[in-house]
């Protein structure tokens, strides 16, 4: 196993982590499994797409349109996904509102982009950076500084800010938090927001290199998925974690034996660790949902 | 959930709404069938595209029946499933290779479906047996997206990629038409509807419900909850690989792409729209989607968005489904019927046999049973003998350990150091085997099943009286109907003389909070118990009730039976007990007849704080 083979498992694994990280954010507060999550990633990359490749205009103008779009995006998910859960008492309220709204955006993104197989823009930094006698894409390097970025950003405002303080309370316990005098609808919604805005930074970044075709978002939540279950589930240290592991994996697996094999030994390492630890590698037990 | 006649007053507007509602129903039911068995002719009548409207129909077919399927593991078993299309794949390819592979008949075939999707089931539940709600889901993900990866990768089986194609039934040796093919699927769907419905509405159905409500209260009444899960998802699998089967069949061929989650979302669509946990709930919800598909068929690229767009709406809409709706609306609603609010409680039924104990073996035994939550010794060497034909009284003040001896007792929490002894013998391990030894707890907060009738609440106690099997009950054998029968009328039985039996229809969720206590008593009497744990059963009850629950323990011990009361009100306690045992911080400070505790200085600390408050008054 060479070093770009490692490189190329960080680079895919940091989008995973960054879609893990989103999953994370909006579970904490809501202890829902945002099955549309992987929307927002598609979305990063259309914009993307749309801005540099058709429009030619550059990549701050892309980086701006993507924070703003993916801003209403999460506003749009959080009325879509919380107001039927809201409405129906049904205790799988959450998982169908939240798989309606990924068929949704799915279906929008492939009638919008219905010729187009893959979005992918141009890199941000064309050429390769010399690293330890291999060579690895400048926009490869950049994802993973990236998300390394907004992990450790994400981090300190968990920890230093009152907002995170009542993501935090909320998510032990969302009725005493509103005892608290805790605005628990607006911390959803921020959450459900800032989810999407991670996630869709991710699809900007990994766009020009793999492959982001406009029904794919699903198959991403899915591996986003996985990454934060072996982080454990709700801790965003885990999800970067696991999203490197689960990259390293799928990347290990896909050039020591075949394309399908990395999928199935993702998806198995997922069953396994399932099944032996109940509450993730990393995670603290989580409570019956 | 089932409807139970009422004896309605004729000609009232209740009864009328009744009878106009049923024929009405009826009459659509018997429609819909007509049309639906008629519908090859209709099509080659008026259409000149006869196979294509027969395949429509048959494809909604084989669709409800995998909706069936997911309806038992989320409507009645309580299971989150995402991978009833992977079912529908493994069914699929059991019938392709079997037909095309090996030449065998098709009729094979569809058994080996229905093993492979039920052996699929089973063993993803196996391995996940320790997973709660949410992760449960996940893993019947991972199972999913792990055979679609080895239904594309195992090429030589499989056919990889591409699947297998030109599967079609035969009979020696010519296709059979689509037409009689139809027929065929009409047929099983017909079946699979009548394995649900009889299934749900047998003991094994209401086990199911009650572990889908708390597996604690699931094995207070001796239901084991892994079983009842295995035996739930087990069939829903086989019910999955037999639609896989029929969609091979139907089709012609079969490739890892049906088993993707995004094709298993219209079963999911069509169970909530139609309602999930009901009986015709699916073939509505599945009905009213294939009819959608269709008009929208111009229109194919929306297909999906107007689907999601549907599954939101009809979320939050109706959130009951369609059938669910209707039962709580003003015409589908049943009428509640007239309740005897003075209803006389009658003696206690003769249904409660007496209990033959071997004299001087205490019925439930603790000895210096310990119990530690980290530094809490909550239970710290109690010894606790309860004789049969005994009313005894466990009090303390709060905090001091009652229910967590309980909890030991039956086996809830494992124990740090002691043993239990049922009836002298060593007391199994797992709660429900503990009940099934004849220990049955009512627990301190309300445990009752709030989403089924008062009735099925009774008759879940009586589940491990059950005799039949399963697929006695789904094809319902003389032997379960009799049994069946007699326990119904014994439930009722019960539930008269706790002044429950004009309201047996309603969901348990309905009553006053004194009516879900007795209820509660009467369910765990139901399952013939020879001791009897009642924590705290008289909080909240009226006068009246609380003379029905003393007057219903005299009774029992008087049977034979051992009930254990832990209360508060002191006054009950000491009117009704014939031993009392009282805790504090986990040990036990005094023991005695109700008259020798009442005046023990210990006891009084305990409550007061002041021994020469006894002094004081007396």
């Amino acid at each position: 196993m060479s070093i770009d083979v490692v490189l190329d498992g960080l680079f895919s694994g940091a989008a995973y982590a960054l879609v893990a990280l989103g999953l994370a954010v909006v579970f904490q507060p809501t202890r829902i499994m945002n099955f549309a999550q992987g929307e927002a990633l598609v979305l990063g990359a259309a914009v993307s797409y749309q801005v540099v490749a058709l429009w030619k205009l550059g990549w701050l103008v892309a980086l701006v349109m993507v924070v703003a779009t993916s801003i209403v995006l999460g506003l749009l998910m959080e009325r879509l996904v919380i107001l039927p859960v809201r409405l129906s008492g049904s205790r799988y309220a959450w998982i169908i509102a939240t798989l309606a709204v990924a068929l949704v955006f799915q279906s929008l993104f492939t009638l919008a982009y219905i010729d187009v197989p893959a979005l992918r823009p141009a890199p941000m930094i064309g050429g390769q950076v010399s690293f330890l006698g291999n060579h690895i894409d400048w926009q490869e390097l950049l994802t993973i500084l990236a998300a390394l970025a907004v992990m450790i950003a994400y981090d300190l405002f968990l920890r230093r800010s009152a907002y995170g303080q009542a993501v935090r309370a909320a998510s032990h316990s969302a009725d005493t938090a509103v005892l608290m005098g805790i605005p628990v609808q607006r911390v959803v919604m921020m959450s459900f927001v800032i989810g999407a805005v991670i996630t869709a930074l991710a699809g900007l970044f990994v766009a020009p290199v793999i492959f982001v075709a406009p029904a794919s978002g699903l198959l991403f939540t899915i591996k986003g998925f996985t990454a934060a279950v072996i982080g454990g589930v709700g801790s965003p240290r885990g999800a970067l974690l696991g999203g490197f592991l689960v990259g390293l994996l799928d990347t290990v697996v896909r050039s020591a034996i075949s394309g399908t094999a990395g999928n199935f030994a993702v998806f198995a390492a997922l069953a396994v660790i399932l099944v032996v630890f109940p509450s993730g590698l990393f995670g603290k037990p989580m409570e019956a949902h | 959930m089932r409807r139970i006649a009422l004896p309605h007053r004729s000609g009232s507007p209740a009864s009328t709404l009744v009878r106009v509602r049923s024929a009405a129903l009826s009459t659509l039911a018997a429609a819909v069938i007509v049309v639906l068995l008629l519908w090859p002719r209709i099509t080659d009548y008026y259409s000149y595209n006869a196979t294509y409207y027969n395949g429509i129909v048959a494809s909604a077919a084989i669709a409800a029946i995998l909706t069936v399927s997911l309806n038992l593991c989320m409507g009645y078993g309580g299971m989150l499933s995402m991978m009833q299309t992977a079912l529908q794949l493994v069914g699929g390819y059991g019938v392709a290779i079997a037909v095309v592979k090996m030449g065998w008949s098709w009729l094979l075939g569809l058994a080996i479906a229905i093993v492979v999707g039920t052996l699929l089931s089973v063993l993803v539940l196996l391995v996940s047996l320790r997973a709660t709600y949410l992760y449960f889901g996940m893993i019947t993900l991972a199972a999913d997206l792990i055979v679609v990866e080895v239904g594309r990768s195992a090429d030589p089986l499989t056919g990889g990629v591409v699947g297998i194609a030109g599967i079609t039934p035969t009979v020696g040796g010519t296709v059979i038409p689509k037409n009689q093919f139809y027929y065929l699927v009409l047929a099983l769907l017909a079946g699979t509807y009548v394995v649900q419905r009889n299934f749900v509405r047998s003991g094994a159905g209401r086990a199911a419900m009650a572990v889908r409500e708390s597996t604690d209260t699931a094995s207070a009444m001796g239901i084991r909850p892994a079983t009842t899960k295995l035996l739930v998802f087990g069939v829903a699998g086989g019910i999955g690989g037999l639609a896989g089967g029929l969609y091979a069949l139907q089709m012609g061929f079969v490739n890892p792409d049906v088993g993707l989650l995004d094709n298993g979302l219209i079963f999911f669509v069509g169970l909530f729209l139609g309602g999930i946990g009901t009986l015709v709930g699916p073939l509505i919800g599945v009905g009213i989607i294939a009819v959608i598909v269709e008009l929208i068929r111009g229109y194919a690229r929306y297909t999906t968005l107007i689907l999601g767009l549907v599954l939101l709406a009809a979320i939050m809409l109706i959130p009951a489904g369609i059938v669910g709706s209707w039962r709580s609306s003003r015409i589908g609603r049943d009428p509640t019927g007239p309740t005897d609010e003075d209803e006389a409680p009658g003696d206690v039924p003769a249904t409660v046999p007496p209990v033959a104990a071997p004299a001087g073996v205490a019925a439930l035994e603790g000895v210096g049973l310990m119990k530690f939550f980290g530094g809490v010794r909550a239970v710290d060497g109690i010894d606790v003998r309860i004789m049969p034909g005994t009313v005894h009284g466990i009090i303390g003040p709060n905090g001091s350990g009652k229910s967590t001896l309980v909890a030991c007792l039956t086996r809830y929490h494992p124990l740090n150091a002691g043993e239990v002894r049922v009836f002298g013998r060593p007391a199994p391990r797992a709660p429900y085997a503990v009940a099934a030894a004849g220990v049955t707890r009512v627990f301190q907060a309300p445990h009752l099943f709030e989403r089924v009738s008062v009735l099925d609440n009774v008759l879940t106690g009586m589940r491990m009286r059950e005799r039949y099997t399963w697929a006695g009950a789904v094809v319902r054998t003389p032997g379960y109907r009799r049994q069946d029968r007699a326990e119904r009328a014994e439930a009722m039985e019960l539930l008269r003389f706790a002044g429950l039996g004009s309201r047996a229809s309603w969901p348990a969720s309905a009553l006053s909070h004194g009516q879900k206590r007795l209820l509660e008593v009467v369910r765990a009497v139901a399952t013939r118990p020879r001791a009897l744990i009642l924590d705290e059963p008289a909080t909240g009850l009226t006068p009246t009730e609380l003379a029905a629950l003393a007057r219903l323990c005299r009774a029992l011990r008087d049977r034979g039976l051992a009930v254990v009361l832990i209360e508060h009100n002191v006054d009950f306690v000491m009117g009704l007990c014939d031993e009392i045992t009282v805790i504090e911080s986990g040990k036990v400070i005094e023991r005695g007849v109700p008259e020798h505790v009442r005046r023990s200085p210990a006891v009084l600390e305990a409550y007061l704080g002041r021994p020469d408050l006894l002094e004081e008054a007396s």
